[in-house]
């Protein structure tokens, strides 16, 4: 059984012998090689140690308290070996280990949140019914929604495709070649596949996660896999996997009710919900997530996400959502992607921009788009200086790099 | 500088369905006489900045077509 297809082949076997090949391990491991990273946090989890996840580009300064001679550092903590893979997964399930993460650092330093296998794995399915799926990594594999990705694989001995920065031709090749069955990326990934050329018929799960998704982008995506049903997670570094959304509509599961509350349209989490860090603030033991939400019906318990709180751009004294904006550009015909951000201004406080990125054969000005702009928006809506670019940049995690 | 002024006037004004301007005068209100919005005064800087690399409204207010030429030629 293939455990992970990235230029070489894996089994399941292969994995299982490099787990039983030593008695030491990396705490803190940085590798551009995705097997020896999973083999090693694999290692790691099942003998109960700690570990400290790094991508694999970082550079220690960017992150506080991070020493260059502890990584890839081995550490000797005796024979641990396991008969079966099927022994492997159950020591990983009940791991006691502390994992610490980094949220990705875009806005400032990376923060440090420590979790367990039951914060991390907490929307984990494992069963007969996951059997033979075959996943698209298309997640930096060390944080939140790799993390995610790699547990349900790995804990139904699914077969993992990685496709984490490969370009469209690669991505498309191997979801056809190795027959992919699901795939979870941001909204970003996925608009990065258009246009459409030619359908997948053997994706029957298309996940989305952070950033938000639009009807637009879910009828490109219906077409490019056409057999697949389409929903949304939303989780986050600090308190792992939350609500999963059929379309883009999520709802407060009933076990978790009392330990959600929406405050002015944030959603505030309970500690205990959380990893642990030295950067949560709590008011009321509640955390404040920055993700504001808007109600779709409020009786029901039904919502959406509306923005993250500090990405709305104050322009002119008006709070403007540049998700919205991003969403109007791209559901004209020409524009392939666009990002909108506010520039500092002397008169306005910030003016509003638009990064875009059209497609090919795309004869659209700025003039057109503007036109076009103001028949849908209101006026402090519409960016006033917008920019053509051939690519927009991503941060760690996949997301479109907001300024 | 004074076409690119005048051309790039023009266009905002004319997102506003505003008819173009044939000449630009010193004495040329920005805001009463060309009919100028503050979004539209941000435009405007932010296009002559990326053009000239001076922002126009950085020292205070300015309110004339004259006062821009200054600024410019400073």
């Amino acid at each position: 059984m293939i455990f992970l297809y990235d230029d070489e082949e894996y089994t399941y076997d292969d994995l299982l012998s490099t787990v039983n090949g030593s008695g030491s391990y990396y705490p803190l491991f940085k590798s551009k090689e995705l097997f020896p990273y999973f083999a090693n946090l694999v290692k790691a989890l099942a003998a109960g140690l700690p570990l400290t996840l790094i991508d694999s580009d970082i550079n220690p300064h960017e992150i506080d308290g991070l020493s260059e001679d502890s990584i890839n550092a081995a550490v000797a903590f005796g024979e641990k070996t396991y008969g079966s893979v099927d022994d492997l997964i159950c020591s990983l399930r009940q791991s006691p280990s502390e994992i610490t993460i980094f949220t990705s650092g875009t806005t400032g330093q990376p923060k440090k949140v420590v979790h367990n296998i039951s914060t991390l794995t907490r929307a984990t399915k494992v069963g007969e019914k996951y059997a033979g799926q075959v996943w698209a990594f298309a997640y930096n594999p060390t944080h939140m929604a790799g993390l995610q990705v790699f547990f349900q694989a790995f804990e139904n001995k699914n077969t993992i495709v990685n496709v984490f920065g490969k370009s469209r031709d690669e991505i498309f090749r191997q979801i056809s070649d190795r027959q992919v069955t699901h795939i979870s990326a941001t909204p970003t990934f996925y608009r990065m596949l258009l246009p459409f050329e030619q359908p997948f018929g053997n994706v029957v799960r298309v996940t989305l996660g952070g950033e938000k998704s639009d009807q637009h982008l879910y009828d490109a995506i219906g077409k490019i896999f056409p057999n697949a049903k389409i929903n949304n997670i939303y989780a986050s570094t600090e308190a792992g996997s939350l609500f999963a959304a059929k379309g883009d509509c999520f709802q407060i599961p009933s076990a978790i009710r009392d330990k959600i509350r929406i405050t002015d349209n944030e959603l505030l989490i309970h500690k205990s919900l959380l990893g642990s860090s030295e950067s949560f603030h709590f008011t009321d033991d509640f955390y404040h997530s920055g993700d504001l939400i808007e109600w779709v019906d409020e009786a029901a318990g039904l919502f959406r996400f509306a923005s993250r709180k500090n990405e709305l751009v104050n322009v002119g004294g008006y709070k403007v959502n540049p998700g919205e904006v991003e969403k109007a550009i791209m559901e004209l015909d020409g524009v392939r992607q666009a990002l909108v951000y506010g520039k500092k201004n002397s008169i306005l406080g910030n003016i509003l921009c638009a990064d875009i990125q059209l497609e090919a054969d795309s004869q659209l000005t700025q003039l057109d788009i503007r036109k076009s702009l103001a028949s849908q928006l209101q006026d402090f809506k519409i960016p006033r200086r917008i920019k053509f670019v051939e690519e927009l940049s991503l941060t760690r995690t996949g997301k479109l790099k907001r300024i | 500088m004074e076409e690119f002024l005048l051309d790039t006037i023009n266009e905002i004004r004319s997102l506003k369905g505003l008819s173009p301007v044939t000449s630009l005068q010193p004495e040329m209100n920005l805001r009463n006489d060309l009919g100028l919005s503050s979004f539209d005064l941000a435009e405007l800087t932010v296009r002559i900045e990326d053009k000239y690399d001076v922002d126009i409204f950085e020292d205070g207010l300015i309110n004339t077509i004259g006062e821009i030429f200054s600024k410019l030629s400073e």
